[in-house]
């Protein structure tokens, strides 16, 4: 298979399993959750506390990993913090408001995720504007046209919807009453997204990408569809999320979401992503994604005043970044070592 | 020839005015857009006090901004032309008190009766020489809410706050707070991280996470549709359901289908109708009679819909009143 450096699973040494780049964000996992065990006590190490973390995880982990994705081939999309009010409006007011099934709402949102997933990977591929100004444009614009439409069609910025039994099952209930069934479907994102970028050779392609465009297009790596790929993958999951939120608390609202664009990409970066591209794994995003929801839900469980949390997201994104530094400073040091 | 027809006409429908003014009182209405929810409302409360106006030969007229991006001096644009219109009574909220208080002194100037409603409060009222304030009050709204839970036993309550350092959110839960220990019970606020604001899941796990630190807690207060929504759903997962009681700040359908089924104990409304109806009322009266309310200070809100009047808020909300 490949030989880019992604699958030397026949050497085991101390080096390489130092130098897999989830490491150091394991090591970061291990102590916030020790950390919290000790202040939370028997309920936080319990199944209320797993379950309260895991719920935030499941929602910021769906958008984190593509996320991830794009970051791996050195894009950002901070579109989607206007994609899931945009997502939950639609199939609000698409099933709420005007009574259509529940399905023809849902997929009315997810459509309008791959519709700015489209737009976005289309304008980052043939245009050389950095992804960071074209998402916060698309941003912006999805933003005023999510409100726009909900007081022209609805006059009211919040919608309910009642779905069938069914629907809400699927989508919106909580498994013994505090597992919320999005972890399910989280886990489902993990699975494909690590197919997509360990096993399938699109995986390769990301990180060439990410490596350098120019040589990736060079090589044969049809970069503009795959760059429009990420994105619509990136809208799918955020507009995802927007029904997840709609069936749970049963009502959209148009200024939900903006709080997902910066925890993604702090989950993202503290599992070990690198910020310039063409580094970063599934099981890091995962791992910063879980560390990220401990300190969340764990500084509730403390008794430390909740702002100390955000204090301690910082510290940890900031660690995380310098570990990573500090991780590739020793794999390349290793590994010019052995040569 | 055409011309002076114009100004002929123009100069009948003018006498006709001024002859209706003599009759009846015209009374102008600062308001919100009249397609914003709330403010439709406030709009048809006014409008249903129009009614009695108009039998006595007046009328009653709306005077909204296109959008809310430039609030103050748009409304303080439309207090002036209302007098320019030659008003006989205006009600105007005091949303910007910096742009607007000048026109407001015009009007006072002008000698015409004033009564401000929805914003400002009776300082504002006092402070510009109005007749009247018309409205709610954040703080006893938040006050009409901890008593209702602790009038119905609950000792231990908490306000969700998602925005700390807002005026008016500290406002409803200082209320909330001070209502509860009026009823015997204590209160706290669970601060959120501003992470948390317009993320349901991050305020329902935070509330869920928090009722299962502090099992004493048996009663919550949040404000606005959304996390009144997330905070039930917190209840819920803590397994807290019948046991710990939330009431919420306004209200849409799920709010009300939620009070219907009893996840929900009350929720607040300051009652936009009532701002509108009594602001036309009083001026109007005055106008035609001189009769005046010495009660300074008419509260519109906080009204409070639970299980018992529920089916009645709904009519309302069919009715376009509420």
């Amino acid at each position: 298979m490949s030989t880019t450096g992604r699958d030397q699973k026949t050497q085991s040494s101390l080096g390489n399993i130092v130098r897999r780049p989830e490491t150091g964000s394991f090591v970061g996992l291990v102590f916030v959750f020790t950390f919290f065990a000790i202040l939370g006590g028997p309920i936080f190490v319990g199944a209320p506390g797993w379950s309260s973390w895991l719920n935030i995880a499941a929602e910021v982990g769906i958008v984190a990993l593509p996320i991830g994705l794009l970051m791996i081939a050195g894009e950002l999309d901070i579109s989607v913090g206007s994609v899931i009010p945009a997502s939950s409006m639609t199939a609000a007011i698409v099933s709420g408001h005007f009574g259509l099934a529940a399905p023809i709402g849902i997929l009315g949102g997810l459509g309008v995720g791959l519709l700015v997933g489209f737009i976005n990977g289309y304008l980052v591929a043939k245009t050389k504007i950095p992804s960071l100004i074209i998402t916060i444009g698309t941003m912006f614009a999805v933003m005023g046209l999510t409100l726009g439409f909900a007081v022209l069609l609805v006059g009211s910025t919040s919608v309910s919807l009642v779905a069938d039994p069914l629907t809400k099952k699927l989508l919106g209930t909580f498994v013994g009453g505090m597992f919320n069934v999005s972890m399910f479907w989280w886990a489902g994102f993990v699975a494909i997204i690590f197919y997509l970028l360990h096993i399938s050779p699109i995986g390769n392609w990301i990180f060439a990408l990410g490596g350098d465009r120019e040589s990736a297009r060079n090589a044969g790596i049809p970069t503009a569809n795959l760059t429009i790929g990420l994105y619509m993958l990136s809208g799918f999951a955020a507009a995802f999320v927007g029904i997840l939120q709609l069936l749970t608390y049963t009502s959209a609202q148009v200024a939900s979401g903006q709080p997902f664009i910066f925890n993604s990409i702090m989950c993202v970066v503290i599992g070990g992503v690198l910020l310039t591209g063409g580094a970063g794994s599934v099981v890091g995003i995962v791992i910063g994604t879980a560390t990220f929801s401990i300190v969340n839900q764990g500084i509730f469980f403390s008794g430390l005043d909740p702002n100390m949390g955000s204090i301690f997201i910082g510290v940890l994104l900031l660690a995380a970044v310098l570990s990573n530094d500090g991780f590739r400073a020793l794999t390349i040091k290793l590994s010019t070592k052995k040569s | 020839m055409k011309l002076l027809n114009v100004l002929a006409t123009t100069a009948l429908v003018t006498a006709a005015a001024s002859m209706a003014a003599a009759e009846g009182a015209n009374i102008f209405v600062i308001g919100g857009k009249p397609d914003d929810p709330f403010w439709s409302r406030v709009k048809m409360g006014a409008e249903d006090a129009g009614k009695v106006a108009e039998a006595q030969g007046g009328s009653v007229t709306w005077l909204g901004p296109q959008n809310y991006d430039n609030l103050g001096p748009d409304a303080a644009e439309l207090i002036r032309q209302a007098i320019d219109q030659g008003a006989d009574a205006i009600v105007g909220p005091d949303w910007v008190p910096e742009a607007m208080d000048p026109a407001f002194e015009a009007v006072v100037a002008a000698g015409i009766p004033l009564v401000i409603y929805n914003a400002g409060g009776l300082e504002a009222a006092d402070r510009l020489g109005a007749m009247n304030y018309v409205g709610a009050v954040d703080y006893k709204s938040g006050y009409a809410g901890g008593e209702y839970l602790g009038a119905a036993g609950h000792k231990n309550g908490a306000c969700v706050n998602t925005l700390p350092g807002a005026a008016n959110i500290e406002a409803f839960c200082n209320g909330f707070n001070d209502g509860l220990a009026a009823a015997g019970g204590t209160g706290s606020v669970l601060q959120l991280p501003a992470t948390a604001f317009g993320d349901a899941t991050a305020v329902a796990q935070a509330v869920r996470a928090h009722l299962l630190q502090n099992p004493e807690i048996d009663a919550m207060f949040a404000i606005g549709d959304g996390d009144t929504n997330a905070t039930v759903s917190g209840i819920q997962q803590a397994g807290k359901a019948g046991s710990v009681h939330v009431c919420g700040m306004n209200f849409n359908d799920s709010i009300l289908a939620n009070i219907q089924a009893g996840t929900q104990a009350c929720a607040i409304d300051q009652q936009g109708y009532q701002q509108g109806f009594f602001a036309v009322s009083i001026l109007n009266n005055f106008v035609n009679y001189g009769v005046t309310i010495p009660t300074r200070e008419i509260l519109t809100g906080p009204g409070v819909i639970d299980a018992s009047n529920v089916a009645l808020v709904i009519e309302g909300v069919k009715a376009g009143a509420r």
